[in-house]
């Protein structure tokens, strides 16, 4: 087999892994490397179906020993096998890095043989790369669940990042659909990942050439839609790794019927993609706008609205909390207000010492005024007075009901529901209505619903 | 103050340099007076307001350049950065505004969003800057001979921004940024870096290299997950100005491409 062919094989299998991203480390070029890292991350290309490419993502090997019902890679799936040697891979990601195709290496892998024998592999590929071709670009290695905590030690001082996959969100599922991986077997390498970093940056910031344990932190996926938990469950946990283990991202990936299985959705099944995507949002005001899990969701109301992002839905339970005054509210609370984020917040704390802000001075920001108008004040006055049925046509997220030309062939210019459309859109276009009509029959329903909330 | 200056209808000319822009800074405080607009060269039509020329003289320059350095880096970065903007009408006069709002209120007016001028080379620096950080992103190195080249053809020059990122990038590599719109590049040769003008790039075609293209378009198509197929997506992200330039996004052979017009 060649390289190209495995490479593809490989590239393939590691497809449904979410995480590529290149952030969480700054660190110069050094004369006598290759390479640099940019705290931000770097993307490098996007595939069509709008993913960014930041990271060489491959598997080391794809051939498993493990049955996990919801992976491609399982052991009873008929599908072309191939491992890489440590060389192959590394002189891969040089080739690749040189041209500026990549940021780095992503290498996760099945488990071949056992968790012991692959992890030892990768960090023979990951030693050649760092030590034989100074490689000082961003590396992310997935840890095997089971390993040895010996070579997850020696995985984090080689890799830039470490990633744990939580796979499903409840110990249930796991045992139902991964039998060969264990709760502990997961949640042990987690915590040791989680307490090395942190004692290798206390010793980072006493001796300047103090080994980085994994100087990037940790991140973990798990699978939205193959199993039966509520967002709430799913937030709830989210929340909790944030806190305990300090994990730097939780990524969702809606799940994709890929091998039949009678424990799991069938093969026909839409992936939920405007689940993930609300999942994404909400984990986003957990990171960066001081919202916490149990005010998002509650048992009342178990799942995230599909119309209406959470920020959104927040806002419309709570009208007491507005209006918020723009020239004395602190950062928090304007970071609560529907259309202010946290580089408007910013920038609106920062503007407001020089000079009274207005409307106009809001809109040079970059505020989204369409939304935040009728949540804020300026030096007292409300900008703009809506009815209910207004204010709820302005927040309604137009994503949930997008329209548009798909092109899969050259004469295909039907408009079609976009693929992160809400559910309901789908239904109705697949039932032979009229997808624009489709769009503005579910948009009616839910304003309805929207201004009966208000 | 800005408000002892009063708005002319005077239009200056300068030589299109950023020293003969520093200098009509210089010039519009000599004058206590806002001119009604800064042309560069490219831009100098027959206008409708008297015209005054402003010669560029180093040492004018120099001071303004010391003046600005003395309002911060956040200032200063705004001034030089928007200056690389290229082909928007007003943007001088935008930035000599701006400079006169940071001199009188000092280095905060980087942070005065909220005031038109302070926003309007707010939004000039920040176009430079994402497209050079585009380029950052999806520049295509060619290997010849050892030596790796690019061609970009950006709105704005960026050259100046990609120097940094891509000297401490590769530092042990030789290599050359073309910028095939405004004739210039960027070579960096035994660790120096020059800036040259240049009309045309065309290397030879090199099988290595080619290999090497193919390898990379084969892992691009494998990372396609079909089902989440969202083209609008992906046009968002990576504008389609940046495809020719970008060897996964060619189609492999005529007749035989992606599926796109």
């Amino acid at each position: 087999m060649d390289l190209a062919q495995k490479l593809e094989i490989l590239a393939d299998s590691a497809k449904y892994d979410v995480a590529c991203t290149s952030s969480g480390v700054d660190r110069p070029g050094r004369h006598g490397s290759l390479g640099s890292c940019a705290a931000a991350g770097i993307c490098h290309a996007f595939t069509p179906d709008g993913r960014c490419v930041s990271l060489l993502k491959v598997l080391y090997s794809n051939a498993c020993a493990y049955d996990c019902g919801y992976c491609v890679n399982r052991r009873s799936n008929d599908r072309p096998r191939a491992s890489f040697t440590p060389r192959e891979l590394a002189e891969l990601t040089i080739g690749f890095y040189r041209r500026n195709y990549i940021e780095g290496l992503f290498l996760s892998s099945a488990v071949l043989g056992s968790p012991d024998r692959t992890m030892e592999l990768m960090i023979e590929a990951l030693r050649i790369l760092r030590q034989e071709y100074r490689f000082n670009g961003y590396i992310h290695a997935k840890t095997i669940p089971g390993a040895d905590p010996l070579l997850v030690e020696r995985l984090g001082l080689l890799a830039d990042r470490l990633s744990v996959n939580i796979e499903l969100p409840s110990e249930g599922s796991l045992r139902e659909l991964a039998p060969d991986k264990k709760k502990s077997a997961i949640l042990r390498p987690m915590g040791q990942i989680a307490v090395q970093s942190a004692a290798s940056r206390r010793d980072l910031a006493v001796y300047k050439r103090a080994p980085a344990f994994a100087p990037a932190g940790q991140s973990t996926q798990m699978i939205i839609g193959a199993t039966p938990e509520s967002d709430r469950h799913i937030l709830n946990l989210t929340e909790a790794l944030y806190k305990k283990y300090a994990l730097k991202r939780v990524f969702f990936s809606a799940y994709l019927p890929v091998v039949a299985d009678r424990r799991l959705p069938a093969l026909t099944t839409r992936p939920p993609l405007l689940r993930e995507h609300r999942l994404y949002q909400a984990d986003w005001l957990l990171r960066y706008y001081h919202f916490s899990a149990g005010e998002l969701l509650n048992e009342a109301e178990p799942n995230l609205d599909p119309y209406l992002d959470p920020k959104c839905t927040w806002a419309v339970r709570h009208p007491e909390f507005f209006p918020v005054e723009v020239n004395t509210a602190p950062r928090e609370e304007l970071l609560r207000v529907p259309g202010i984020g946290p580089k408007s917040a910013l920038r609106i704390v920062q503007a407001r010492r020089m000079q009274r802000l207005g409307l106009p001075e809001l809109k040079r920001i970059g505020v989204v005024l369409k939304r935040a108008q009728y949540f804020i004040t300026c030096n007292g006055h409300a900008p703009a007075r809506g009815t209910r049925a207004e204010i709820a046509g302005a927040l309604l997220d137009p994503g949930a009901f997008g329209i548009g030309v798909q092109q899969l062939s050259l004469d295909d210019f039907a408009p079609k529901p976009l693929p992160a459309a809400a559910p309901a859109v789908h239904e109705l276009a697949a039932q032979g209505v009229a997808p624009a009509q489709a769009a503005q029959l579910v948009r009616e329903e839910a304003l309805t619903c929207l201004v009966r909330r208000m | 103050m800005p408000g002892q200056a009063h708005v002319t209808d005077t239009a200056y000319h300068y030589d299109g340099t950023f020293a003969g822009f520093l200098c009509c800074i210089f010039e519009s405080y000599a004058r206590r007076e806002i001119p009604a607009d800064v042309c560069p060269p490219q831009q100098a039509q027959l206008t409708l307001y008297g015209v005054r020329d402003i010669a560029t003289d180093a040492t004018r320059a120099r001071r303004v350049a010391a003046g600005l350095g003395r309002l911060g880096p956040a200032v200063r970065d705004r001034i030089a950065t928007g200056f690389l903007h290229s082909a928007a009408p007003g943007k001088d006069l935008a930035l000599l505004r701006f400079a006169r709002l940071a001199f009188a209120r000092g280095p905060q007016a980087a942070q005065m969003l909220g005031d038109a001028d302070a926003a309007e080379a707010f939004a000039l620096e920040r176009a430079v800057l994402g497209e050079a950080h585009h380029y950052i992103e999806f520049l295509r190195f060619e290997e010849r001979g050892g030596m790796l080249g690019a061609v970009i053809h950006p709105k704005h020059c960026v050259l100046p921004l990609l120097r940094g990122h891509f000297c401490s990038r590769l530092p042990g590599e030789d290599f050359l940024i073309f910028d095939a719109v405004h004739g210039a590049a960027l070579l960096r040769q035994n660790r120096r870096v020059q800036y040259l003008a240049m009309q045309r790039y065309e290397p030879a075609p090199d099988t290595e290299e080619a290999d090497w293209q193919a390898l990379w378009k084969r892992f691009f198509r494998a990372l396609t997950i079909e089902e989440r197929r969202n083209a609008r997506a992906q046009q968002t992200h990576l504008p389609r100005r940046f495809w020719p330039d970008m060897c996964e996004m060619q189609p492999d052979a005529p007749g035989d491409g992606p599926k796109h017009t």
